[in-house]
């Protein structure tokens, strides 16, 4: 069994070097909170202020009304107009504007003849999420220039009231309320999704370099001669990455209530326990990617690529894990960042405990012991060469 | 005695590589044996594999009776063992202090508290140590990172320790501080140990040894031995005008070598009276003197390398001659190449390079020396234009390193150890390459690579990949392109680390050629001693400062005025005649194995006293030596009085 001597023997020894290498206490300490403020303001899925600009060949009070529903909207943010196809062109091309509003010379004539009058949205279609999201928010401005038109018309010449007409045109009107995220923030969720992602990455890149240094310089060797067995160094080595990852998520959960202004509702329990269970894991990944490398370099590369694409693909952080394919849900089944982000969303934004939560608690602890063990049984005290 | 270790047919292989190849050795009850062997060899592999830490191919390896076949066996030895692996101090923990690695060995080992307080303060005393308890691993020197390795070792009081190369890279003193702590530790303790090293000057320090070369063993036994199975004798002839008379010795002994002023010749074949006559025949018995040394182990074991191996093609002095063409004209050849005036290097607070001056003359070849972290790198950095210096000037080839680092690089040729070639690209295409990037084209450049594959014996393998190739002939073309665009000073650092002894001997065969033939002005750095005495002139390097410039040959005659010749006794119980002599208030007493050493100036008295002591104490005694102080003799003590 193990002895807990060597275990915090090891431990002390590495506590001592991180402490006082200033590289590998800036890695441990500074690193996760620069990533998280930076993939948080940066990775806002939020469709806001789009520059656009306006060709209009038309020119008339009618045209102008028309574009100055667009210029008035919060999602938009009115450049200029233009002058020719050329310039607008250019203008997407070069990234200044996010989509181009042309307004054909016929407009305002068509529209008072009673004939239906054509305008056409040139949309930068790099993104497709972006390039979607602004075409909904055209059509929509459109819609209600539309029942606007419809509305005068009928109150000039049926002398109906506005609410009578639109009554008349629009017989089901949608309501929609945002459950847990009530102000459509993106920051919320994306902000407290991202502990997930930056634990997962932070502590298993930590603990792979805690061991691949070591058997960089050659100070692994001690271990291999010595009479410390398998187990005793693989939790000697975890337990300062998980006691510093620890303190880390834990004042990145306090960043998300000040910072991204999340909001928590509930256990707080439940979130203690999990956040142990998750970057305990993180750290095992680490140090069982440390068994299949022998250079630093290799390491931080590996643990960095290995925990990051599942941790954003796979998590339910870009996509939910519901609408993914198949073979997609297994992976993300068979790692520990699902289940986190599932506790994490579900105390800050869904007011949810125990009840609700138990399973993955249960399911991280079990992550732990696996990853753990394969740590374990893949350490060699003696090596292949 | 009991047997310690046995290792039967023992072979491992990486991958494609065979590392060792079916050795078999065994190591008795208290004993210091040892392995002795270029990088490469196998040494590595095989004390990790008796140390349990590497698996293996085939064999037996047995270590106090427990036969090492499986991971779980292995640990069953390791309770009994200390191991520290190649590399001086890379096992350490860099931030953490000397009492702190003490502590963490001593704690991964269980060992109690009580025993660990004891322990601690025996062995720091030993290693004089006590005093630095409380600095970082990373701040000390190298001989102290070496001291605190073998304390970490031996905390837990193993009976037997495995030490991989720990003498590589500290200097003189520091190893002999570091055999002379490791004796006392192997005595008092009742150890055995098991150390390897890449020094062939040390073999005289090992009670037995095995010689090793690409994986097999080229011979066993104690120095003494292995040296007199291969009979030969080593004539050095100190001469006024070794260049006139090298070509005579030449026709005769083709193995002849210059070392500066000093013409040494090894024979094996040859009948030593045979030879003698020749010689005497040879020189000007005014101006030239000659007399015999005591064979060393390098030269036994070039000489068995190159028949019992049957290598193909050694270069010798004679084809040398023919591949190189005169730089410039002998007019020339007295001007001063390099010039260091009063050179200082601070970084913050430290001070690296402490009023160096020195200076070297076109055809002369200059060695800077001392241990890692001496200064050396700094100073070139300096000459070579890379670091402006705190203080002082320097001159290369006539321009000013503070106004002209361009053009000082335009004439120098650098060749660091790494080598810095193209594993890729092939003989021809280093050349080329390095060619273009000093600016050759058309049929300058095609001479040019002449002259290199001529230079460095390379025709063979022009169109070979240079990552392909043994590492003697990776040395002698990363050579040739640091001259392809005919520099007329050239540095080398560390060349020939990581190279066997007949590279080594080689390449400083075409380095004595080069200088002479070319006019080339060269600065050179080693650990080597020996290559040490090819130089013209010697400065070395202690904490930033220069405590030695002299030629080898004045400088070994300054020590023997100063100290006076070697006595070297073999006797039956070395252990107890080191203390008996150091009782009897006899300085600078050393072991060497079965060997103890002491200076003396009056050779015939302490001869006869000494020897009736041993005498009364019931010391039998083999033979007595009096022997030239070494260059390494020199260093020792220069840096001891450099220290005080």
């Amino acid at each position: 069994m193990m002895n807990l001597q060597t275990v915090l023997t090891i431990t002390k020894k590495e506590m001592l070097e991180i402490w006082r290498d200033r590289v590998y206490f800036i890695m441990a300490f500074v690193f996760p909170f620069i990533m998280i403020l930076i993939l948080g303001f940066g990775l806002s899925f939020d469709v806001e202020k789009m520059p656009f600009a306006v060709l209009d060949y038309d020119n008339s009070d009618q045209s102008r009304d028309y574009s100055y529903k667009f210029i008035s909207s919060r999602y938009f943010d009115y450049k200029g107009s233009i002058d020719s196809v050329k310039k607008a062109d250019e203008l997407i091309n070069t990234s200044k504007v996010r989509f181009v509003l042309v307004i054909p010379p016929e407009f305002s004539k068509n529209i008072i003849n009673g004939y239906s009058a054509e305008v056409q949205a040139q949309i930068d279609g790099m993104f497709n999420y972006r390039a979607s999201v602004v075409s909904g928010y055209i059509s929509a401005i459109n819609a209600n220039y539309n029942s606007e038109l419809i509305q005068q018309w009928a109150m000039k010449s049926q002398g109906m009231t506005s609410q009578a007409i639109s009554d008349l045109i629009s017989p089901v009107s949608l309501e929609t309320r945002y459950l847990y995220n009530n102000e459509l923030k993106s920051i919320w969720s994306t902000g407290t999704g991202l502990i997930v992602l930056v634990m997962l990455v932070s502590p298993a890149m930590l603990a792979a370099l805690g061991v691949v240094r070591e058997k960089e310089t050659g100070s692994i060797f001690n271990i291999y001669a010595s009479t410390a067995s398998r187990s005793e160094f693989i939790t000697g080595k975890l337990l300062p990455y998980i006691a510093i990852s620890y303190i880390n998520i834990s004042i990145l959960c306090l960043l998300a209530l000040w910072v991204f202004q999340a909001p928590f509702k509930g256990d707080l329990s439940v979130l203690l326990v999990a956040n142990f269970f998750f970057v305990a894991s993180a750290a095992a990944i680490g140090v069982l990617i440390s068994s299949f490398v022998k250079s630093q370099a290799a390491a931080a590369l590996i643990s960095m690529l290995g925990t990051m694409i599942p941790g954003i693909m796979y998590s339910g952080l870009m996509m939910p894990v519901a609408s993914m394919s198949s073979e997609a849900v297994i992976e993300a089944h068979a790692f520990p960042a699902m289940y986190q982000l599932e506790v994490i969303w579900g105390v800050f934004l869904k007011g949810q405990g125990w009840p609700e939560l138990w399973l993955n608690i249960l399911i991280l602890s079990g992550f732990l012991i696996l990853l753990w063990l394969l740590a374990v049984l893949r350490f060699r005290k003696r090596v292949n060469g | 005695m009991s047997i310690a270790v046995e290792i039967k047919d023992f072979s491992k292989s990486y991958k494609k590589i065979q590392a060792v190849d079916d050795i078999s050795l065994s190591i008795q009850t208290g004993e210091i044996y040892g392995l002795i062997g270029p990088d490469g060899a196998g040494k590595s592999t095989l004390m990790q594999a008796v140390a349990g830490v590497l698996r293996f191919n085939s064999g037996q390896i047995r270590v106090f009776d427990q036969l090492i076949d499986s991971d779980k066996s292995a640990e069953k030895i390791k309770h009994s063992l200390g191991f520290m692996p190649q590399g001086l101090g890379l096992n350490l923990y860099p931030d953490l202090s000397i009492e702190e690695n003490i502590d963490f060995f001593a704690n991964l080992r269980g060992v109690s508290s009580e025993t660990l307080q004891q322990r601690k303060k025996m062995l720091l005393e030993v290693s004089n140590l006590n005093k630095f308890k409380d600095r970082a691993m990373k701040n000390l020197s190298g001989g102290m990172k070496q001291k605190l390795g073998l304390v970490c070792t031996l905390i837990h009081q193993p009976r037997f320790v495995i030490l991989d190369e720990p003498t590589t890279g500290v200097d003189p003193v520091s190893r002999r501080d570091f055999w002379e702590m490791l004796n006392q530790l192997v005595r008092e303790e009742n150890m055995t140990a098991l150390i390897s090293t890449a020094y062939m000057d040390e073999a005289t320090r090992f009670n037995r040894l095995t010689v090793m070369h690409k994986g097999k063993v080229l011979d066993s036994g104690t120095a003494d031995e292995i040296i007199e199975r291969t009979p030969g004798w080593l004539i050095e002839i100190e001469s006024k005008n070794p260049k006139e008379l090298l070509p005579k010795i030449l026709s005769h002994f083709p193995q002849a070598e210059e070392f500066g002023q000093m013409i040494r010749i090894t024979g094996f074949d040859i009948a030593v009276e045979k030879a003698q006559k020749i010689i005497e025949s040879l020189i000007d018995g005014k101006k030239d003197r000659w007399y015999f040394v005591p064979i060393g182990l390098e030269d036994v074991f070039i000489h068995r390398l190159n028949h019992v191996l049957d290598q193909p093609e050694t270069v010798t002095q004679m084809d040398l001659n023919q591949g190189l063409t005169p730089l410039m004209s002998t007019s020339e050849l007295s001007e001063e190449l390099i010039k260091a005036e009063q050179l200082v290097r601070r970084f913050d607070k430290f001070t690296a390079v402490d009023k160096v001056s020195f200076n070297v003359s076109s055809g002369e070849i200059f060695g800077l020396l001392g241990a890692n972290g001496a200064g050396k790198s700094t100073v070139i950095k300096m000459l070579t234009g890379i670091l402006p210096p705190s203080e002082g000037s320097g001159f290369v080839a006539g321009h000013d390193m503070a106004t002209s680092s361009m053009a000082i690089k335009e004439s120098i040729g650098y060749m660091s150890q790494a080598f810095s070639l193209y594993l890729d690209l092939t003989v021809n295409e280093n050349i080329d390459l390095f060619g273009r990037i000093y600016g050759l084209s058309g049929r300058r450049l095609k001479e040019r690579s002449h002259w290199v594959l001529a230079m460095g014996h390379l025709e063979n393998v022009q169109n070979t990949t240079v990552g392909s190739l043994p590492m003697g002939k990776r040395q002698r073309l990363a050579l040739g392109c640091a001259l392809v665009h005919e520099p007329r000073v050239l540095f080398l650092d560390e060349p020939t680390s990581g190279v066997d002894p007949i590279g080594r001997r080689e390449f400083w065969q075409i380095l004595v050629e080069l200088a002479k033939n070319t006019g080339v002005a060269i600065l050179v750095t080693t650990h080597y001693m020996q290559e040490a005495e090819h130089c013209h002139k010697l400065a070395l390097m202690q904490a930033g400062k220069v405590v030695a410039y002299d030629s080898p040959k004045q400088l070994k005659r300054d020590l023997k005025e100063r100290r006076g010749s070697v006595l070297s006794f073999k006797v039956s119980n070395p252990y107890t005649s080191l203390s008996l002599l150091q009782k009897s208030g006899y300085s600078k007493v050393a072991l060497f194995g079965s060997r103890v050493q002491l200076f003396s100036q009056t050779v015939t008295n302490t001869r006869k006293t000494v020897s009736e002591m041993f005498v009364n104490n019931n010391i039998e005694i083999e033979n007595i030596m009096v022997l030239e102080p070494t260059l390494e003799d020199v260093f020792v003590d220069k840096i001891e009085s450099a220290i005080k």
